[in-house]
């Protein structure tokens, strides 16, 4: 019965015993049990190459495939950065559209004496006379606004992982 | 251990991206190199497949996981503090991912098991009686195995995987491999008998 108890106790620190963690009055005890104990030696050999063992396990080699899935996972982003560069084409026109609809400075000016008139009338207590609308130049403001309202949102989303939540050590 | 340690650096001669050590790979990936990213999972693959494989023991469902990975790595790359040593801080990353990957994970439909069993049965299958005994052994308890005897990790960079001190992970080990031992003890006998 003794024996067993012991065979018990040896088997529970087989493990710290491998790994050189037992004190070594523990440890002298276990190596005096495995000395005397056949079937605990079988189990302290077992133990002993079990790291190893699991260290060599091998496994069959990744799919070829498995780099290229990966890459086409992350890659509506690299689709995405070439739309964004081709959004800046309709800007680009727009913009120059926009300005040269303006005739340039005294096209701004212009803009800049309604609304300086409109800032009068107010403070002079009667209501400014509506802006005449133009039309087309309206359309392309707003077009211009939610091209660059959506282009924004693309650079949002493509910018390089480094730029995103970045933790300053 | 730092990435450039552990990494496969297998690549090293060459030109291009296969040139650059792993720590400088990591670098240029976290600052959103595509071709950086593609070389470092490149270098990383057999080691994250393999590590996905002996714990899933499933070729399609490794193969998943890895990918699972590997887009979780590119996603989260810029949480990555680049003066910090990657490795750790990837296999948390992978040890999650892996953690997460159990918990959702369904039964394959029939033909579809089959036909992984058969991919895997190509493979020469190597200390079978371990591979047994492992696939017995709680997750909970693999995964520490995996991570330290196969991933090669410290066991202070386990204990920071697994969210764990490093007695605690000390001790699941010492636990795992003694119901290993003890598998495998059962399988010398029925073989023997």
């Amino acid at each position: 019965m003794d024996r067993v108890l012991a065979c018990a106790r040896v088997r529970v620190l087989m493990e710290p015993y491998v790994d050189g963690e037992l004190e070594p009055a523990i440890a002298a005890a276990v190596r005096g049990h495995l000395a005397g104990c056949e079937e605990c030696r079988r189990q302290h050999d077992q133990a002993m190459s079990l790291p190893f063992r699991l260290k060599a396990l091998a496994s069959p080699p990744p799919r070829e495939t498995l780099v290229a899935g990966v890459m086409r996972a992350v890659a509506p982003t690299r689709e995405v950065a070439a739309r964004a560069w081709t959004l800046l084409a309709p800007e680009a026109v727009l913009l120059a559209f926009i300005l040269w609809y303006l005739s340039g400075l005294d096209g701004l000016s212009s803009i800049a004496s309604g609304v300086f008139d409109d800032l009068q009338g107010l403070a002079g207590g009667t209501l400014p006379a509506p802006p005449q609308v133009d039309v087309l130049l309206l359309l392309a403001l707003i077009a211009l606004t939610a091209i660059a309202g959506y282009h924004l949102s693309i650079l949002i989303r493509i910018a390089p992982p480094g730029l995103h939540n970045r933790r300053h050590a | 251990m730092h990435a450039d340690t552990l990494i496969d650096l297998r690549a090293v001669s060459g030109g291009g991206m296969q040139g650059l050590a792993a720590g400088q790979l990591v670098q240029q990936a976290t600052g959103g190199d595509l071709e950086a990213f593609e070389e470092l999972i490149r270098r990383l693959q057999r080691r994250v497949y393999g590590f996905a494989y002996q714990h899933l023991r499933d070729t399609e469902e490794a193969h998943d996981l890895a990918q699972e990975i590997f887009v979780k790595l590119y996603r989260n790359l810029g949480r990555f503090d680049v003066d910090r040593p990657f490795e750790p801080w990837f296999w948390k990353l992978a040890a999650n991912t892996t953690i997460n990957y159990r918990r959702k994970r369904v039964p394959l439909p029939a033909e579809a098991t089959d036909e992984a069993a058969d991919e895997s049965s190509t493979f020469p299958r190597h200390d079978p009686a371990l591979v047994q005994a492992l696939s017995q052994l709680d997750p909970s308890y693999r995964l520490p195995v995996l991570l330290h005897y196969y991933a090669d990790l410290s066991l202070e960079q386990v204990a920071r995987s697994l969210n764990s001190s490093v007695p605690a992970i000390k001790s699941r080990l010492h636990r795992a491999r003694a119901q290993l031992r003890n598998s495998l003890a059962e399988a010398e006998e029925t073989r023997g008998s």
